[in-house]
């Protein structure tokens, strides 16, 4: 194991963290709008340390640009969806939840 | 590693209606998480390639979902 | 959607062309061989994109400024928001603030909203002239302050000088 191999395996650790927090959000928060907070948390940075971790075990550059390819898709895509639910969900006039 | 992929894979039955997509999504990514890394743990760099095509089909599912699910409301002010 | 007739500059091609053999580079695996397939798809992806989205000035120093800015905010926001949702009492005041934009409306608009959905703890719902209305997850930290750090850079990015609101 050199020291790169250690950072990676942290920052997989950290990304699956992430993943599980973004997981956990979803089914504890109280309605779809912090339900929505959770999930593009888990897709911004579970995926993205991921990607970041297997990156530096990437055996070329092109390997590694298509990890950040994937990484950028996922987000414009979560981008994009978390903002048409948001809308959707506001002119159904679905309620928020207060404290 | 995997099997936290696997693990939190299964938790997700939980919400209920409109979330249900949510749900989905977060599967996706999931996915892609997962075979990025069976791409790495297993050399094949075609699964690789796999998870590129989910998160493409990610985006367009989930915008077909949300506009299929909510199109008997209004007219959507289009934007664009 | 409608097709716009924009007179398009040389430079936007090239920087566009040159995006696009990047992405094929990537997917190709760097094989050369694929080039046959892969110059006339850039070419068409060029074209198309030239039709579809009118030109837009980008600035190369305000992007490489934005990167770090989003993934430290990310970073951030993202223990914030992941220690709320592990902690049991999960202490939330989430809460919808209206925001006035000092952006063009346009791309920089879109592409602000965007980014403050991808920040932990913000999520834009809607954006309509130029009023964003942002869901936030708890309403007691200082979200205005952070939407015009986001809008700052943002503006950086796309060339343009903010006014004062």
């Amino acid at each position: 194991m050199t020291p790169i191999d250690y950072l990676s395996a942290a920052l997989l650790i950290a990304g699956g963290i992430f993943f599980l927090a973004g997981t956990l959000g979803l089914l504890r928060f109280p309605d779809v709008y912090t339900r929505l907070h959770a999930l593009t948390k888990a897709d911004n940075l579970g995926l993205g340390l991921m990607v970041a971790g297997l990156a530096m075990q990437a055996e070329s550059w092109a390997v590694a640009g298509k990890l950040l390819l994937i990484w950028v898709l996922v987000l414009l895509a979560g981008a994009s969806v978390a903002h048409l639910i948001a809308s959707g969900a506001l002119q159904r006039g679905i309620r928020l939840w207060r404290r | 590693m995997l099997n936290l992929g696997v693990g939190m894979w299964r938790i997700l039955r939980g919400p209920t209606a409109a979330d249900r997509m949510l749900a989905a999504q977060l599967f996706g990514t999931t996915a892609v998480a997962v075979l990025l890394l069976l791409a790495q743990a297993t050399g094949n760099a075609a699964v690789r390639d796999v998870a590129v095509l989910f998160a493409l089909l990610a985006a367009v599912t989930a915008v077909a979902f949300v506009r299929r699910a909510w199109s008997n409301q209004d007219q959507d002010h289009d934007t664009h | 959607m409608t097709l716009i007739k924009v007179t398009t500059n040389g430079s936007t091609i090239v920087s566009r062309g040159g995006v696009f053999l990047l992405i094929w580079w990537v997917l190709a695996d760097g094989v050369t061989s694929s080039w046959w397939i892969g110059v006339p798809a850039v070419l068409l992806a060029v074209t198309t994109s030239v039709m579809l989205l009118p030109p837009a000035s980008m600035v190369w120093s305000g992007f490489l400024r934005f990167v770090p800015f989003f993934l430290m905010r990310s970073l951030l926001g993202g223990v914030d928001v992941a220690w709320r949702a592990f902690h049991p009492g999960m202490p939330i005041a989430p809460d919808l603030i209206e925001y006035s934009v000092r952006l063009p409306p346009g791309l920089s608009q879109v592409f602000m909203a965007n980014t403050v959905n991808l920040l932990p703890g913000t999520l834009s719902a809607v954006l309509d002239r130029s009023i964003l209305k942002v869901h936030v997850l708890d309403r007691r930290k200082d979200i205005q302050a952070e939407l015009e750090a986001v809008e700052q850079s943002v503006a950086r990015m796309f060339g343009i000088s903010l006014t004062a609101p």
